[in-house]
């Protein structure tokens, strides 16, 4: 390691955030319009509901009973208080469909209720979209134990099916269907970052080895905007000396048949990374700090995971599980930090422990927030919220349960480990001018490495003025 | 015939056999429906069996959410275990339902069953009242409403036939028959069926949630 | 039959003193409700009754309602007023029989054309040739006796409401007397008997102040019939407690607790057994161990059974409850069977169209 210091290349998240935003900005004009008939949108969306609704779907519509706790735990509820974002009007439309053309009286209920329309999916676009982060909170205090998250799922399956997927996410949904990659992201962009990464910071990022133990994935997010990102992953990898690569035809954590509820591209986006993965032996799988990276591959349901050679992992799971085997040699961390379990890793993904053990490997001044873990709340952004401009009010608003929380612990510094979590953060704070620092577990545990010599293949730091800007290493 | 044997021959017969012919309906109409699967690998080898669990746990709020909730939760409690103390507890209903099972038990004194009917019967009182008052929290629809009115008519028609207050005690009883007529016909087809779905419901929220590790 | 003229010299003759009568006419006008001072007066136009006409009918019964009334241990006023009415016709006290018998209804009805009275005991036969008396259906019997009749007084369940012979399967097509006459005042007395001063109470009104008491919606003198039993049960405290009688011989029977169990209708019967008792006061069913079986309310005996408490459901057997439930569970799965089915073709259709 040398003694000079690294001058930053990569920009600030403060730097990232406000790129992107403007990039999301540009998005709405790239939304594609609906090419079909409206009479096929509204067939196609009722169809998608009846062939995705099993017994589970229709006990959870049966099971509403109008009790109320869910506002409770929503955010969005409790930052407005405006009826319609209770969670149980997610279901509502949900609910007439099932009751029409599946449930055991639906010849009844075709007599005497009124039919569904195209607008009836229009007004329902706003629910299960805009304002549900799929977090799954309400679930944790419904006394029926529904599970609202999967129901407004199976809603934005139905969206996609009518071509209402707002235009942010449907303009994205298109990019990566149509060319595999978003925000401009490409095997190529990803070969420019890491021979930047290596001439600037010295570091090896080992690039489509033909065998290797772990499989690390990166995200558009990483290579197009917040290079500091990949750059901490590898300095990471690096350390635990572990046989690990970046394969450049499956190396995208972003799912946005998930994120706007497109079956088909969900299991499109996967199958080229499980097959990179085989081909090259791998054992492990690294996720990316990217949170429905989680749910898309490690929970992907029509993957029959258990069958795979390899173990799928988040980015903090792995790094947890290191630092308990004693592999993560780690400086102690200095100030008082919080953390916020990503919803989609958290509640709804089982990975709490991993991160917390990492904490108590940097010996850290860790106070845990007055809701945590699994009753965690949702920071706003997730499922692709972040990206919705028609939503801006509402993750404005919830996020400041989130500031209350962390200002509660005392805590200098919330960490979170997931991009949608952090730029929704970072949004924060910048408009409520936030004293709190907002950082990467994956960035945090790679400024905190004790590397006692030189890791292969690091050279002296070229000296440059400026940060390379976004544009540029994107290009 | 007269009110009373009208209702307790031909309305309760019919709405009993609607009852049971409704239930059992609705509950294989949904039941018998496909199951999904998941095939993921669950994160440890008894992850689903834990997920049961949460029929039982979800019983009472987690800590995190006990103070918004609480006055609902205490109240709605309230408002099950008197009625069902009722319904499971005087002689009337102990020989309604030995006439239908053949299964009998010791009943409670009168003055207790009117005290706990009168507990019942207020509770759902509060329960109403609060309903109205938070509106955007509770989105209530017409079936809130009148689930709400179809439960109250037994209650307060038995209430007022087992304490003999009010009109004579055949036509009281007659109403309270027929109210209860009401209620079984329309339980299948109506929230009420939560009686049954909870079981299913946060079994399967808590099998889902375990699956990933996550107790719920 | 008495030959004194008034019942002022009957009552005297048999030694009653006038106090006696007195305060007879007082109980009476008491239980009738009717106002504190009528006692006197009652007392003063009874005693100088002329006897009225009474034509007693017996149709279908078992005779227990004259019974009641003429069965006494000592003689009672009751007993002596019946006996002072003229009952100029009356099938099982008469002396006479046959045609001579039936020539003296006749000559009743026309002498006293729309003033005497007709009180009848038994339900009518509808299937007229299941009850005749001298070759006279009783439906033809009422008929006429009603046409010239003050008003009509139904003794007994049986032609108040049909009583025991209405009971199902009802093969000779009972029905009470005020199905058959319309247009006549009609009060009903009912019981299975009824008590014997309810009887007498009704008659001393009518020849004392020439009104029918105050009735019912069931037509019943509600000075007798206007009472829960239930509500007038000296077994009642029992019955609040929660103590009851789970068997004819064990503890709670022989402590004298309540008999609702044991298929008492007091709570929906309407007599006034509770506080007047019978023969005399001294006792009345539920006091004898033997819970109320509401013979004064109409389908007393179709209702319910006579040991099934009032709570017990009255619809057969639980049979259809199973049926019901299995029918339902096919119906239920088939609706979902169906619902598969349209979901995997709408699979199989989605995935040809990729």
């Amino acid at each position: 390691m040398t003694t000079a210091t690294q001058t930053p290349v990569f920009p600030t998240f403060e730097q990232v955030f406000q790129g992107f935003a403007a990039q999301i900005g540009q998005l709405r004009e790239m939304a594609p319009p609906p090419t079909m008939p409206e009479e096929r949108r509204l067939r196609r969306a009722v169809d998608t509901l009846i062939e995705e609704t099993n017994a589970d779907e229709a006990v959870w519509l049966e099971s509403c009973i109008h009790c109320g706790q869910c506002t409770t735990a929503c955010h969005y509820f409790q930052a407005t208080g405006e009826a319609r974002y209770a969670p149980m009007r997610k279901m509502d439309l949900y609910r007439r469909v099932y009751q029409r053309e599946i449930s055991p009286l639906r010849w009844w209920y075709k007599l005497i209720t009124r039919p569904v329309k195209l607008s009836d999916f229009e007004d329902a676009q706003e629910l299960v979209y805009d304002s549900c982060s799929e977090c799954g909170r309400c679930t944790m205090v419904c006394p029926m134990g529904i599970d609202t998250a999967s129901l407004v799922h199976h809603m934005r399956s139905a969206m996609v099916a009518a071509e209402l997927v707002p235009p942010e996410l449907a303009a994205l949904r298109m990019e990566q269907k149509t060319m595999g990659t978003v925000f401009g992201s490409s095997p190529e962009a990803l070969k420019k970052m890491v021979d930047i990464i290596r001439q600037h910071y010295g570091v090896d990022i080992p690039l489509d080895k033909e065998k290797a133990d772990v499989m690390v994935l990166s995200s558009a997010v990483d290579l197009v905007a917040n290079g500091n990102g990949l750059l901490a992953t590898a300095k990471v990898m690096n350390h635990l000396r572990v046989d690990w690569t970046i394969c450049s035809d499956g190396f995208e954590s972003a799912n946005f048949g998930l994120l706007s509820g497109d079956m088909e591209l969900w299991a499109k986006q996967v199958d080229p990374i499980v097959a990179a993965a085989r081909r090259i032996g791998a054992k492990t799988l690294v996720i990316a700090e990217c949170g429905h990276a989680y749910p898309a591959l490690r929970w992907n349901p029509m993957l029959r995971s258990g069958g795979l050679p390899f173990e799928m992992m988040y980015m903090s799971e792995y790094l947890g599980k290191q630092a308990k085997l004693g592999n993560l040699r780690l400086r102690p961390l200095e100030g008082r930090i919080t953390y916020h379990d990503p919803c989609k890793t958290g509640r709804r993904g089982g990975a709490f422990d991993e991160p917390r053990a990492l904490f108590e490997a940097m010996d850290a001044d860790f106070v845990e927030m007055p809701a945590n873990k699994e009753y965690n709340w949702c920071c706003g952004g997730g499922a692709g919220i972040f990206l919705l401009e028609r939503a801006t009010r509402l993750r404005d608003e919830s996020f400041k349960i989130k500031l209350r929380q962390v200002n509660e612990t005392g805590a200098e510094a919330v960490v979170v480990s997931c991009a949608s979590c952090r730029l929704n953060f970072e949004a924060g704070r910048q408009k409520n001018h936030w004293d709190k620092r907002v950082d990467s577990l994956v960035e945090l545990v790679a400024d905190h490495l004790i590397d006692t010599e030189a890791p292969a293949g690091e050279h002296e730091p070229t000296a440059v003025d400026k940060p390379v800007p976004v544009e540029e290493v994107a290009a | 015939m007269s009110l009373l044997e009208f209702a307790r021959g031909p309305a309760i017969h019919a709405s009993l056999i609607i009852l049971v012919a409704g239930i059992m309906l609705r509950l294989l109409g949904v039941l018998v429906l496909t199951r999904g699967a998941d095939l993921s690998r669950p994160r440890d080898a008894f992850g689903n069996f834990k997920g049961y669990r949460t029929v039982f746990s979800r019983a009472w709020p987690s800590d995190e959410f006990t103070t918004p909730t609480r006055y609902q939760t205490v109240v709605a409690y309230i408002f099950h275990l008197a009625t069902l103390a009722v319904v499971v507890g005087i002689v009337p209903h102990i020989e309604f339902i030995a006439s239908l099972t053949g299964l009998s038990w010791p009943g409670l004194p009168n003055w207790i069953g009117v005290a706990l009917g009168t507990i019942a019967l207020a509770s759902l009182i509060a329960l109403i009242l609060r309903r109205l008052s938070k509106p955007a929290v509770y989105n209530s629809t017409r079936g809130d409403y009148v689930t709400w009115v179809i439960v109250a008519l037994p209650l307060i028609t038995g209430l007022m036939a087992f304490a003999h207050v009010g009109p004579r005690y055949e036509t009281m009883l007659a109403l309270h028959i027929l109210s209860s007529a009401l209620l079984f016909a329309y339980m299948p087809f109506s929230k009420l069926m939560h009686a049954f779905w909870f079981v299913f419901s946060r079994a399967q929220s808590g099998l889902a949630y375990a699956h990933k590790g996550v107790r719920i | 039959m008495a030959n004194e003229s008034t019942l002022g010299d009957l009552l005297q003759s048999q030694g009653i003193s006038r106090r006696a009568f007195l305060k007879f006419c007082s109980t009476t006008a008491t239980l009738m409700a009717l106002p504190a001072g009528v006692a006197p007066a009652m007392a003063e136009t009874l005693a100088g009754a002329r006897r009225p006409s009474v034509i007693w009918l017996s149709f279908q019964e078992c005779t227990g309602c004259t019974e009641a009334l003429t069965r006494s241990h000592a003689p009672t006023i009751e007993a002596l007023l019946f006996n002072f009415i003229s009952l100029d016709y009356h099938h099982t006290l008469q002396a006479a029989s046959g045609e001579a018998a039936e020539h003296a209804r006749e000559q009743a009805q026309h002498d006293n054309e729309g003033k005497y009275l007709v009180l009848v005991d038994g339900a009518v036969p509808m299937v007229e040739h299941y009850s005749t008396i001298a070759g006279i259906s009783n439906l033809q019997m009422l008929k006429e006796a009603a046409a010239g009749a003050a008003a009509i007084i139904n003794v007994g369940t049986c032609s108040a409401y049909g009583g025991i012979p209405m009971a199902h399967p009802n093969p000779t097509k009972a029905v009470p007397v005020s199905d058959i006459v319309t247009d006549k005042p009609i009060i009903n007395i009912p019981g299975c008997p009824p008590i014997p001063l309810a009887i007498t109470g009704v008659i001393a009104q009518y020849l004392t102040l020439g009104t029918l008491p105050e009735v019912d919606k069931l037509g019943r003198p509600v000075a007798f019939f206007g009472e829960n039993i239930h509500d007038r049960c000296y077994r009642r405290p029992f019955y609040d407690r929660g103590l009851f009688a789970e068997t004819f011989d064990d503890e709670g029977a022989r402590k004298g607790w309540c008999l609702y169990k044991l298929g008492c209708k007091a709570p929906v019967s309407y007599n006034a057994c509770a506080h007047v008792k019978w023969n005399n006061g001294v006792s009345f069913p539920i006091q004898s161990g033997h819970g109320c079986i509401g013979c004064s309310e109409p389908r007393f005996w179709d209702a319910s059974g006579i040991y099934q408490s009032v709570a017990k459901g009255q619809f057969g057997d639980g049979a259809k409850l199973g049926a019901a439930a299995v029918a339902g569970a096919a119906i239920g799965a088939g609706a979902a069977l169906l619902a598969r089915r349209k979901k995997s073709r709408l699979d199989t259709e989605d995935h040809a169209t990729q």
